[in-house]
């Protein structure tokens, strides 16, 4: 949704108070949710001058949005002006390093909050580049459409689709501003614009105004940009075709862009364009490379006096987003937490400088004076490790960590929803969980909780998720699926608790194991000194003496013995044979 | 007034305590890695720096999401005056578009004194917040949208998360999004040009572990030394805390508690129970306290209703326990007769009562609902004809013989084989 688009469209607006530009309104068509409503109100900030360009002016308080020298007859392109007015304001900042003379780029302070904040901001997803780059190929594209129909004065529509976050409605806003420049040389001055009046619908209006010969003579082309154009899909898909046939209509001068995600858009929802002849081109933002997202971040750090990040971190950053999504917002978002990692480990750091601040003093004095500064630049630039981090704080999904947190009956209730969702079984009742988990605690010596308790822990299961219950009249027969994958359960919970008392379980006997012998076996196993059967849940298991096991290596052989006796002995001290057991990850019983 | 029992301050001071979010919290904010100090960073520096952020509060019911973002949000509002302005909005009320921008721009207006007109369009609403969102960017006050039952948000078109999201990608508005959800897949729920402009910051409130489960207990029941109560009083309440804290008993008993649920509103209403059986006599609390506060929280209304039965009703349900055994799947009150009468011949046992008396106990484990008929309608017939299934599960019912307190012999041979 273009909220580049009103910032510019506003800018747009108070240029056509100083006259001289060619004034291309981009219209609304009924409902639609198109570019912009019409500036009928003007706002308190759109009157004040200074709102030329898109850097704010300051207020009363101090801002932390500093406006450089604001000129107010800036160059026509205010997007790409505003990085190089900051510049003279950065510069000033002190730099503390020693090597500043032999390094090409100064050395970054985090210590300074204007820098951080400095670099934050350009790293922020509202700020637009100083220049675009990546997007070159699109952007010559649209802008040779478009200019063919302008100077043919005839009308097209194009299509752009791509993922979210390619940089489609900002490439858009680029080739618009750079349209209006190149229209301003080409064609003459604007016409006066003409009041509607009338009952007609605007549609009816545009349709009119397309038909019929014009009154005036050389009436201007006009550009329709519509952003997130899905949204204007509607069950008889009347809006999206009346908003395309625009474009046919035999004395249309206007050219629209639609953008939206899918790619197959014009395809599924605009079948009759094609009999018509005029199906819109279609251009595709693809998902970003990782050279690409590489180069977008190193173009908007050169803008920056000094160097922020490792060359490393920033290239595991690129590689790591665009193999996930391609999403430039994502590599935006995951360099500033970086940086805020940066930031704790100072601020850790700096505490624990405080306490022994004495003693760096001393060393200081004696030691070489490069050496203490080598060692302060080694937290200056974000590294590697921070970027690993910040990784994976964005990508890492929390169901592991809630499981292990949650309290044991809910555990248990996921173990015994895994059980029975073994046999292939993809839904179950709550009265049947409620057995497969009586039987678990019987296992587990837990007391196990009545029916209704059960329920409850279900439901909040279910907001938290984990489960999903389904509505029944009685509680009994409600139906419960899994929605987290049974792998996840399974690596949660597979922590060694030993001896007692016990928490799990996961079992795990897949027929495949060759350790195991196949279920059916096992009535005809007797316990001997070799090996002992397992009862739980019902299920029983034979645990085989490690010297029966084939192979495996030494160290898992010695692994398994120790296991082994241990469990051996924790049965026999029980005296009986169903009991709970747990398992470390590596020995798969 | 007289002169007060310190046992009942005490008490009145305790149960305040508990009912006090923000102080139950309080002694999490020190630590730097908390939840509470992340968040205040996240939310501090976006105001300080006037940037844009997003951030998702998850964590199960009752584990104090709600009561971090308030002490937090109130810390800032001290911190930065006039800088912050908060608008609350819930999954529950206002998940409906129109609505949310309705309720936005009504807590905007009434913000900064401005007339609401309730006439207002849907579109009108959404410019106005827009033109807002810019104003505020310019005077630089951040806004901070708090949106509670996030999940709730996604539904439909979720065209309030995406104006709400879009705005906050242009330079010039200045607002911080929180969302604070239980659900723990909130964001796998956001449409993926939502999702694309969410920054994916998470804060997992997780069950306190032991170290913080004991802090937050001696934070809530130690008495404050200062003067609101006798010197000596507080010495010894706080002493015999003390000792019960570390006593070994009381974990068992904390721990069967928390087993269910771990989370700390949970645990708060274990103590406010307990705290309340506190012994006004003597003034101090004891580990019976405890104990009995956990009796009454894991009630099992079943286990009760068979503790009142006779023995009479005990056979017969243990006799039906035996039909269901045998898989018969549909039986009455005759066939339960028959099972009786077989029970009474091989054991030889004392209590072989008449079919009117039989009928009678079977009327009361029928008013009881520890058994019911199989069909409601009924069909006009007699009770003794329409099939009965058993209200009560087994483990129940073995339960119930074995707490019993005179329970024959021969009943609990009977479940057990």
């Amino acid at each position: 949704m273009p909220a580049l688009a009103k910032r510019k469209s506003s800018s747009l607006a108070s240029r056509t108070e100083h006259g001289g530009s060619m004034d291309l309104r981009s219209e609304n068509t009924g409902r639609s949710n198109g570019e912009c409503t019409p500036q009928k109100r003007k706002l308190r900030s759109n009157s004040s001058p200074m709102k030329a360009s898109p850097v704010s002016t300051p207020m009363k308080r101090t801002s932390p949005r500093r406006s450089a020298d604001v000129n107010l007859n800036t160059p026509e392109n205010g997007i790409e002006g505003k990085i190089c007015k900051r510049l003279p304001k950065l510069r000033k900042s002190p730099v503390k390093s020693l090597l500043n003379d032999f390094t090409a780029k100064q050395n970054w302070n985090p210590a300074d909050a204007e820098q951080i904040r400095a670099v934050k901001e350009a790293l922020h997803v509202s700020t637009a580049p100083s220049a675009i780059v990546c997007r070159e190929e699109e952007q010559k594209k649209v802008l040779e459409f478009c200019k063919s129909c302008i100077e043919q004065e005839k009308a097209g529509s194009l299509y752009v689709c791509g993922c979210p976050g390619t940089g489609k409605s900002l490439s858009m806003e680029n080739v618009k501003q750079i349209l209006l420049d190149w229209a301003e040389e080409i064609l003459g001055k604007d016409q006066p614009r003409k009041r509607s009046n009338g009952s007609t619908s605007p549609l009816q209006l545009l349709q009119n105004l397309y038909s019929h010969k014009p009154q005036s003579s050389g009436r201007k082309m006009m550009i329709i940009i519509a952003d997130e154009l899905d949204y204007l899909i509607t069950k008889d898909r009347a809006v999206l075709h009346d908003l395309f046939m625009l474009t046919t209509l035999p004395l249309s001068r206007c050219v629209l862009i639609g953008i939206a995600n899918a790619i197959d858009l014009a395809d599924r929802f605009l079948p009759r364009l094609q009999s018509l002849n005029c199906k819109p081109a279609v251009i595709t933002f693809r998902a970003y490379s990782k050279d690409q997202i590489l180069k977008i971040l190193q173009e908007r750090l050169t803008a920056l006096p000094y160097t922020i990040f490792q060359l490393q971190a920033l290239e595991l950053c690129a590689r790591k987003v665009a193999a996930a999504s391609g999403d430039m917002r994502k590599a935006l978002c995951v360099c500033r937490s970086a940086i805020e990692m940066l930031e704790a480990e100072l601020r850790e750091s700096s505490n624990n400088l405080n306490c022994s601040s004495v003693e760096t003093t001393f060393f200081e004095k004696h030691n070489d004076p490069d050496v203490a500064v080598v060692k302060k630049q080694e937290i200056d630039i974000v590294r590697i490790d921070h970027m690993a981090v910040a990784l994976s704080k964005t990508f890492k999904s929390q169901v592991v960590d809630t499981i292990q947190s949650l309290p044991h009956h809910q555990q248990i209730i996921l173990c015994s929803a895994v059980k029975l969702f073994r046999g292939g079984k993809k839904d179950t009742t709550i009265g049947e969980l409620n057995k497969s988990y009586v039987d678990f605690c019987k296992s587990a010596l837990i007391p196990p909780v009545g029916i209704l308790e059960l329920s409850s822990l279900c439901r909040v299961l279910n907001d938290q998720g984990l489960l999903k219950l389904g509505q029944s009249r009685e509680e009994k027969f409600k139906r419960v699926t899994l929605k987290v994958d049974e792998a996840d359960i399974s690596f949660a919970l597979q922590v060694a608790f030993w001896p007692f008392p016990c928490l799990f379980i996961v079992c795990l006997c897949e027929t495949g194991n060759p350790f195991l012998p196949k279920l059916s076996s096992v009535s005809s196993v007797k316990s001997s000194p070799d090996s002992f059967v397992l009862d739980f849940g019902g299920i029983l298991f034979q645990v085989l003496h490690p010297l029966q096991l084939q192979g495996i290596s030494a160290l898992e052989r010695t692994h398994c013995l120790k296991a082994f006796t241990q469990m051996r002995k924790a049965i026999s001290s029980r005296g009986e044979c169903a009991t709970h057991v747990s398992f470390q990850q590596r020995v798969d019983f | 007034m007289g002169r007060e029992n310190p046992a009942e301050k005490a008490l009145g001071l305790l149960r305040r305590r508990l009912c006090d979010p923000s102080f139950v919290f309080k002694p999490f904010s020190d630590s730097p890695d908390s939840n509470y100090s992340k968040l205040k960073f996240i939310i501090s520096s976006s105001v300080t720096e006037a940037c844009n952020n997003s951030i998702l509060l998850l964590g199960p019911r009752g584990s104090g999401k709600i009561a971090v973002l308030e002490l937090v949000i109130s810390d800032l509002l001290l911190e930065f005056p006039d800088m912050i302005s908060v608008i609350k909005l819930s999954g529950l009320l206002h998940s409906d578009d129109n609505c949310a921008f309705k309720e936005i721009a009504r807590q905007l207006c009434v913000e900064h004194q401005l007339l609401f007109s309730k006439m207002a369009s849907f579109d009108d609403n959404s410019q106005f917040m827009i033109a807002m969102l810019r104003e505020c960017g310019l005077a630089h006050k951040t806004i901070i949208f708090v949106l509670d039952e996030f999940d709730l948000f996604s539904q439909g078109k979720q065209r309030l998360l995406y104006s709400l999201l879009d705005a906050m990608q242009s330079v010039s508005s200045q607002a911080v999004v929180i969302g604070v959800s239980c659900r723990l897949d909130a964001d796998q729920l956001l449409e993926k040009r939502v999702r694309s402009r969410f920054s994916h910051r998470k804060l997992l409130f997780l069950p306190p572990n032991k170290e913080d489960m004991q802090r937050l207990l001696e934070n809530i029941l130690l008495l404050p030394t200062d003067s609101t109560f006798p010197q000596d009083y507080t010495v010894q309440f706080n002493a015999k805390l003390q000792n019960i804290l570390a006593d070994e008993r009381f974990k068992d008993v904390l721990n069967t508690y928390i087993n269910t649920d771990s989370t700390v509103n949970y645990l708060l209403k274990f103590l406010f129970r307990a705290v309340s059986n506190m012994d006004l006599v003597t003034g101090f609390l004891s580990l019976e306290n405890f104990k009995t506060a956990l009796s009454n929280v894991q009630r099992q209304p079943k286990l009760e209703c068979i503790k009142d039965c006779s023995i009479l009703e005990l056979y017969i349900l243990v006799c039906m326990k035996k039909l269901e055994i045998k898989e018969q799947n549909s039986y009455n009150f005759n066939s339960i007769m028959k099972e009786y009468k077989t029970v009474h011949d091989s054991f030889q046992t004392s209590d072989y009562y008449a079919q009117n008396v039989c009928l009678r106990a079977f009327e009361h484990l029928l008013q009881r609902e520890l058994i019911s008929f199989t069909d409601s309608r009924g069909n006009n017939q007699s009770i003794e004809f329409r099939p009965v299934k058993l209200l009560v599960s087994s483990h129940e019912l073995h339960q119930g013989l074995k707490s019993y307190r005179s329970c024959p012999a021969i009943l609990q041979k009977l479940m057990a084989g």
